[in-house]
């Protein structure tokens, strides 16, 4: 029921209209053909007892047509004009002239047809086109003819239009209905039918829907667009993501050939010195100062290799982090200080970070070092103020520079189509530890960073 | 009288290495070697060497939470720390968890057996390799203030100035100005280097900072 909810809307609007409509039609057939029946009847039992009267010769023909004829017969009700006369009756002769006639009967004359049946009615138009059933009758062998009409108009008007009318009303409601069925199903069902279509059939991400329809009511009309518009987002999301993951690829490249030219150039060939002055001490059976000089030579490219390694170790993820979040801000802060050759103060307060997640501790260390590299290489900083302290149940790591500042752009991810890909980084870092990361900056002001994370 | 030492190392290639460079020299006794924290902190409280040389990274109980056990212990041990690390953060960390003395894994033999032997007596060894500051140049530093050497003690106990400041009832501005000033008669950078110094120096005892 639900699933074919619209056609069943449809079809319950449908087919009552159609079934109001036939019945309409019937309907209307039916009381015209009682109407005729009615003035048939009327007409001749009209004509019939009149002539029957003529026949007898009852004497009464003069009262009968008189204007104000004796009260005991019903006919003079029948033929006073007060009432307001619904048929005519005329006595005529075997040529078909008037004998006797009620008043405004002259009308028959204009009704007769020459090859008018007798004793039986019929419908006829007069000249203005108005209908009348007219019969007539021949009054026993006096050679008189009764002919007796009736308008449709005067004597059924009422009846007929009314009638009709609430038929034609019947009738116009069962259109209604039908135009009903037709505007639903063209500017709701069908628009609906085919946006559903559209969006079970569509790739997300991938493909657009049609972003208008005409057709369709103002409603669903709105609910394309927004469609079309959140397909668009999807799309747009899509291909920020592939380059996301581009981005994340290449950077992964690159750190590793910079990691493995980094151990050729450096431990690589450090020890492989190593192994030639080892060979070249157990090769020298000379004297003592000749081993000594290649032993020497052997320690100090030992040591070179330490440094060197240990160097690559801290760059990649230095072991000091375990030393928790003010110990290794605080190693950042004091190796960084030297490598950019600009001061920076820490102020932590004791025990800030303690049981704050490890995870937690290397995204706010990288945002550090982020940050205060920024301060260094685009800001030109010459002081950098790090300040880590709780805010309740938030740990908050605020980075200060007074140093060039820069416009920032309002959404960060457009940075990151440009390129740079720094700013972006830290609020995602953030972002996946559960925290967030606000930049202020203007031209000529500095710039502060501050990240927020909840400590549990 | 020789020095009785300890060795816990889990790499046995070093712990290897540091018993012969230590067995050629007569002043050193080797009481016993651990791979790991919790079997050194048995063998210690078994053997109760005059210095243990303690490994930072070990399975078990990492090296500055070995050397505060044995402070809180209150053993006469005194804990000398040897490591490949040389971040300036673990030299503190590992003075404010009560060692004696910080010394790379690098370091010749000679300067193996200085260290041990300044140690016993009772001395800070810190290798120059690591706090470079304190193997440059002598001074003779100018005496500090009392104000100045308050602060400059919790500092280096890890206090934020704030904390400092609500400690001795001065204002942050102030205990800024003060470290700036014992930065400056210390020849310090940063308040590593000025702790580092301070003890150096003899400015501030390991007792003060461990108070």
């Amino acid at each position: 029921m639900k699933r074919r909810l619209l056609t069943v809307l449809a079809l319950a609007i449908l087919l009552p209209s159609v079934s109001v409509l036939l019945a309409a039609g019937v309907g209307i057939y039916q009381h015209r053909q009682a109407i005729r029946a009615v003035a048939r009847t009327y007409v001749q039992d009209l004509a019939e007892s009149t002539a029957s009267r003529v026949e007898m010769g009852w004497g009464l023909t003069e009262s009968l047509f008189t204007a104000k004829p004796p009260s005991r017969f019903w006919g003079n009700r029948f033929f006073s004009q007060e009432v307001g006369i619904p048929g005519w009756i005329a006595v005529l002769d075997a040529q078909g002239r008037v004998v006797m006639s009620t008043p405004g009967a002259q009308i028959l004359s204009e009704l007769w047809r020459p090859q008018m049946p007798i004793g039986e009615a019929v419908e006829t138009k007069n000249r203005a086109g108005e209908a009348f059933t007219v019969a007539a009758y021949p009054a026993g062998d006096t050679g008189l003819f009764v002919m007796a009409a009736v308008s449709w108009k005067e004597l059924l008007g009422p009846m007929l239009r009314f009638g009709l009318l609430l038929l034609l009303l019947v009738g116009l409601v069962g259109m209604a209905g039908l135009v009903g069925v037709y505007l639903l199903w063209k500017t709701v069902i069908s628009p609906l039918k085919s946006l559903e279509a559209e969006v079970s059939s569509l790739e997300w991400g991938k493909d657009l829907p049609r972003p208008h329809d005409e057709a369709a009511v103002r409603e669903i009309g709105r609910l394309r667009e927004e469609f079309f518009h959140l397909a668009q987002t999807a799309i747009d999301r899509s291909v920020l993501w592939k380059r996301y993951a581009l981005d994340l690829v290449r950077v992964q490249e690159e750190e590793r050939a910079r990691l493995a030219r980094d151990l050729h150039d450096g431990p690589l060939q450090d020890v492989t010195a190593m192994i030639q002055r080892a060979r070249l001490f157990a090769a020298s059976e000379a004297a003592e100062p000749e081993k000594s000089v290649h032993l020497g030579l052997l320690e100090e490219s030992a040591q070179a290799a330490v440094r060197e390694i240990r160097a690559l170790c801290d760059e990649l993820s230095p072991p000091w982090l375990e030393l928790g979040l003010t110990g290794a801000l605080t190693e950042l802060a004091e190796r960084l200080s030297r490598h950019l050759g600009l001061r920076i103060f820490v102020e932590a307060d004791s025990g800030v970070g303690d049981g704050l997640s490890k995870e937690k501790v290397l995204a706010l260390f990288r945002v550090a070092q982020e940050a205060i590299h920024n301060s260094s290489r685009h800001g030109g900083a010459a002081e950098v103020f790090v300040r880590l302290f709780r805010d309740g149940e938030t740990l908050v790591l605020e980075l200060e520079d007074r140093g060039n500042g820069f416009n920032l752009p309002e959404d960060l991810t457009r940075l990151r189509l440009q390129g740079h890909r720094g700013l972006a980084n830290m609020e995602e870092r953030m972002a996946l530890v559960g925290g967030d990361l606000v930049v202020e900056s203007r031209l000529g002001e500095g710039t502060r960073v501050t990240a927020r994370v909840p400590v549990s | 009288m020789a020095i009785r030492v300890f060795i816990a190392d889990d790499h046995p290639m070093t712990r290897a290495g540091l018993v012969a460079a230590l067995q050629r020299e007569p002043d050193f006794e080797i009481v016993g070697e651990a791979s790991d924290g919790n079997e050194a902190w048995r063998i210690i409280g078994e053997t109760v060497p005059d210095v243990a040389l303690i490994d930072i990274r070990m399975p078990g109980e990492d090296g500055v939470g070995l050397a505060r056990r044995i402070k809180e212990s209150g053993l006469p041990v005194c804990t000398l720390m040897l490591t490949s690390y040389d971040a300036q953060q673990y030299v503190m960390a590992s003075l404010r968890a009560g060692a004696k003395g910080y010394l790379l894994k690098t370091a010749s033999p000679e300067e193996l057996a200085r260290a041990i032997k300044t140690v016993a007596k009772g001395g800070i060894y810190l290798d120059s390799e690591v706090s470079r500051v304190v193997g440059e140049q002598e001074i003779v530093p100018e005496s500090l203030s009392n104000r100045e050497r308050e602060v400059l003690i919790l500092t280096s106990k890890g206090l934020s100035s704030k904390e400092t400041a609500a400690r001795l009832f001065i204002s942050e501005r102030t205990v800024q100005t003060h470290l700036a000033s014992v930065y400056d008669k210390l020849g310090a950078r940063n308040k590593t280097e000025a702790m580092l110094l301070a003890l150096k120096y003899g400015v501030m005892t390991l007792e003060e900072l461990l108070e």
